[in-house]
């Protein structure tokens, strides 16, 4: 294409370094922000005001940030559940669903030695917290195994169960907190029971004890998947099954591994936003809400193109965007639904801007043709 | 511009000065030649010389750094290949670009713009079958493509760029898929073709007799330059492998002398079942022995594939046993036999033997990482596996820019040299080596047999499966002839005669009892 005296070209790209994939995400995020600035003077809104008020909210406010945090975190670790699967070239669409498993098992955890609010547990409280966690990761784990298992043994599609499992976990929570459920709290509100106070997840340095387990999860992935002989047959199945079954890696346990492996950090997504976030420790009405959350790990998952480290930028980015877009809608009284429609076009941005990971664009000063 | 009526012996094609350059590369380095009119003028070069940035120039595909093409010898610049089309360039691609489930006349006029929106099949049909009458097709209309046979495909690809009105044709690799047969008949229709003044320009790698017997004129590539340009005639055999390589070839191997030792592999009545569910093998019964190649030749689909695939745990058998050393195998994991000193050569090296965005490193590491002296803790040594690559590459003059390349950058050759690397470095007692040779270029071919003829003197058992009776001949110490799955004899190369095992491929069973 000529511009003017210059003609740019598109060109392939063999590969893409760190700082080039940075360059990139941010330009993404800039222009992504622009476009949604557009909505905001639509409304009336200055977008340097409503920018300003989304950022300050989420990332510098005493009330913002903690909750910013704890949905980051959130995000993060349905982000590690999503990354593993696809590693393996398999897509892990039931977070929800795994999540709201781990959450089940972990609360019948909590009931079953009696710390539900205002009894006191018959174990130890650490105990019964480290119970509860195991419990969510062995939820998640069952409900992930089922696709695992359906896809190693009989191929079937992953995506479709994983998404009916949604369904499945959604309702199955509705049954047991709603009225005349095992795990309906006080009050008729259609909500769970809330926790003893001495097992809520413990504070460290004010933030959740799930915020280091959820960075050192993140780290531990990217070594698994950078060195260990586990990383490298997941990866090999992702690349070829058919050169991996040919290296001697089981085209069964693979699948059934990283759904498991999905789906025990999905449940301790559930565990975290649950049982370790200050102010919830229940099964709150809007659990669904967070249903459609773990979605943002699909994303986070794919813009960072399976590296868990790089996902913890983006995990934050998401989590204090919904945050704070939720804010300024009530603050500044913009219409319902623009911190959704920030959300889908910094996605949209983002994900068209990896584009540039594959091609550049080359300048090149035309020469006066003789 | 119109495509011009032209005169047998008129230049109707000319590139002066092609050149192409990629980063670190010139693929092609003022590449200059003329096609004339009814004349089969075969581009020859090894893998890598330069042959598909050519072809792709010539078809559009790519455009030249430097350089002209004329066309009737008009200046012209291709900026898609529809341009090329146009002036009636047609190209025949290797990897057949057809839809398996349209019939062969939809796949000939998808896209033909004289086929218009709603295509007039009676007079399309009577159009496509005068051009099979004529150049000897033999091919049903009706039949849908993934019927077909590899040769009944290519006439497809062939029938298409004809019915587009394609006077100059681009043949990439068109024998190297073909049994004999249907190289046969390929090759009566192209010497039709050119008594019509059609231009043929095939570009060939290996397969050296077909050129040799078809071509008038071959120009020879070598590094992106033209290192010869011949009448057929004046050439030989050997005077254009060497200008291919750039050095002598030997055609015939010396036959390797070792004396055989106890049995490694023995297989008994083993059967087994293709992807569709047929019986593909039924009832096979030999062993290999220490330092014995033990060769299978048939055309390709006649078992062979179901068999290696048996042999390497990749598929179930139906019936039958597997004893390796002695030990009944048949239920062993593939896993469990690449750790008992099993080493197995895919034929498919692209989707099976490698991965493509894997480095060198890592395919390397696909048959090292189950070893426990390759990882602690399940951590893999990284260090000791850059150095195994690195010796690999270098013992087996792999031409890349390190272990930290990616696999699918690697060409035909290469690639198999870094599988067989990779297999033989773990010293394997038994091979099973499926089409270690195919589509590979004259240079490296002769590399991968000097390698089986290494292991063989190491007192490796080798399974050799070759479409190539020349191949299976000269490197194997006994042959078995396969046939719907079936061994039609097993008799020891000394006393084979050519013709025998050729009719026992065909489906003769050999007359004599095996004593």
């Amino acid at each position: 294409m000529r511009l003017g005296k210059y003609e740019v070209k598109l060109e392939k790209k063999a590969r893409v370094t760190g700082v080039e994939a940075t360059a990139i995400s941010l330009l993404a995020i800039l222009i992504g922000l622009a476009l949604v600035g557009l909505i905001f003077l639509q409304a009336g809104v200055s977008p340097l005001t409503g920018y300003k008020a989304i950022f300050s909210y989420a990332f510098a406010n005493a009330f913002g940030l903690p909750l910013t945090i704890n949905r980051s975190v959130f995000i993060l670790l349905c982000t590690c559940a999503f990354i593993v699967p696809m590693k393996a070239g398999l897509w892990n669409i039931g977070t929800a669903g795994q999540l709201y498993g781990g959450t089940l098992v972990a609360f019948g955890v909590a009931l079953v030695f009696g710390a539900k609010d205002p009894q006191t547990p018959t174990l130890a409280p650490g105990i019964v917290i480290a119970l509860m966690m195991l419990g969510a990761m062995l939820g998640g784990a069952l409900i992930g195994a089922i696709p695992g298992f359906l896809k190693g043994r009989f191929n079937t599609n992953e995506i479709v169960v994983t998404m009916m499992l949604n369904s499945v976990g959604y309702w199955l929570i509705a049954f047991m907190i709603k009225e005349g459920g095992p795990f309906m709290g006080g009050g008729g509100e259609g909500q769970g029971f809330k926790l003893s106070e001495s097992i809520f997840g413990p504070m460290i340095l004010g933030g959740t004890f799930t915020i280091p387990i959820a960075l050192a999860l993140a780290a531990l992935l990217y070594f698994v998947f950078a060195k260990t002989t586990l990383g490298y047959q997941i990866k090999a199945f992702g690349l070829s099954p058919s050169a991996a079954k040919y290296a001697g890696i089981s085209p069964h346990n693979v699948p059934l591994l990283v759904f498991i492996l999905g789906g025990v950090i999905a449940g301790l997504a559930g565990y975290h936003y649950f049982a370790a976030v200050p102010g919830v420790y229940k099964i709150p009405t809007n659990y669904g809400d967070f249903g459609d959350l773990s979605f943002y790990g699909i994303i986070c998952g794919l813009i960072s193109q399976g590296n868990p480290l790089a996902a913890i930028p983006f995990a934050l980015l998401f989590g204090g965007l919904t945050n704070g877009g939720r804010f300024v809608q009530g603050q500044l009284q913009l219409g319902y639904g623009i911190d959704y429609a920030l959300l889908g076009v910094l996605m949209i941005t983002l994900v068209a801007f990896q584009f540039f990971y594959r091609n550049t664009l080359v300048w090149k000063k035309l020469e006066r043709e003789s | 511009m119109p495509i011009q009526p032209v005169k047998r012996g008129d230049t109707v094609l000319e590139a002066r000065g092609i050149t192409k350059r990629f980063p670190g590369v010139v693929a092609n380095d003022h590449i200059d030649f003329e096609i004339r009119a009814g004349e089969i003028h075969a581009i020859l070069g090894e893998n890598g010389a330069g042959k598909t940035t050519l072809m792709k120039i010539l078809f559009g595909l790519l455009q030249p750094d430097e350089g002209e093409i004329f066309v009737h010898g008009q200046k012209v610049t291709f900026r898609s290949p529809l341009d090329a089309i146009h002036l009636g360039i047609g190209m025949v691609h290797q990897n057949r670009k057809l839809i398996p489930a349209h019939t062969v006349l939809e796949n000939i006029i998808l896209g033909h713009p004289k086929a218009g929106s709603i295509p007039d099949m009676r007079r399309t049909r009577v159009e496509i079958a005068e051009i099979c009458d004529r150049y000897g097709f033999k091919i049903d209309l009706k039949a849908k493509v993934w019927q077909l046979s590899e040769g009944e495909k290519q006439a497809v690809e062939i029938l298409k760029t004809l019915y587009r009105g394609a006077r100059i044709l681009i043949l990439d690799e068109p024998t190297s898929a073909l049994a004999p047969p249907e190289t046969e008949k390929l090759l009566a229709s192209i010497r039709i073709m050119t008594g019509d003044d059609l231009a043929l320009v095939p570009f060939i790698t290996h397969k050296l007799p077909i050129v040799l017997d078809v071509s008038e004129r071959v120009t020879v590539l070598r590094r992106g330059r033209v290192t010869a340009r011949l009448r057929t005639s004046e050439a030989t055999e050997n005077s254009l492998a060497r200008e291919m390589v750039g050095r002598e070839v030997i055609f015939r191997l010396d036959h390797v002398d070792v004396e055989q030792g106890k049995p490694i592999l023995e297989v008994e009545g083993l059967s087994a079942l293709n992807d569709k569910g047929q019986l593909a093998l039924q009832g096979v019964s030999f062993s290999v022995h220490e330092g014995e190649i033990f060769g299978i030749a048939g055309v390709s689909g006649n078992g062979q594939q179901v068999l290696a695939e048996v042999l390497a745990g990749l598929r179930k058998a139906v019936a039958g046993r597997v004893l390796m050393d002695g030990v009944n195998i048949t239920r062993s994991s593939s896993l469990e036999r690449w750790k008992s000193g099993m080493g197995y050569i895919p034929s498919d090296r692209i989707d099976v033997g490698s991965i493509g965005p894997y480095t060198l490193m890592d395919n390397v590491l696909m048959n090292y990482y189950f070893d426990r002296t390759f990882s602690t803790w399940g951590i893999v040594d990284s260090r000791k596996t850059r150095k195994l690559t690195e010796g690999l590459i270098a013992e087996y003059d792999i031409a890349t820019p390190g272990p930290d390349t990616t696999a699918r950058s690697l060409s035909g050759g290469n690639l198999q040299k870094l599988i067989l690397a990779r297999v033989l470095s773990r010293k394997p007692r038994l091979i099973i080596a499926n089409l270690p040779t195919q589509g590979l270029d004259v240079g490296a071919t002769e590399f991968v047999q000097n390698k089986l003829l290494e292991a063989k003197r190491q007192h490796a058992a080798i399974l050799l499966i070759s479409e190539d009776l020349d191949e299976v001949l000269s490197l194997s110490d006994r042959v078995a002839p396969i046939y719907e799955g079936e061994f039609m004899g097993i008799l020891p190369v000394k006393d084979a005669k050519i013709e025998d095992i050729g009719a026992m491929m065909a489906g003769l069973k050999q007359k004599v009892a095996q004593p």
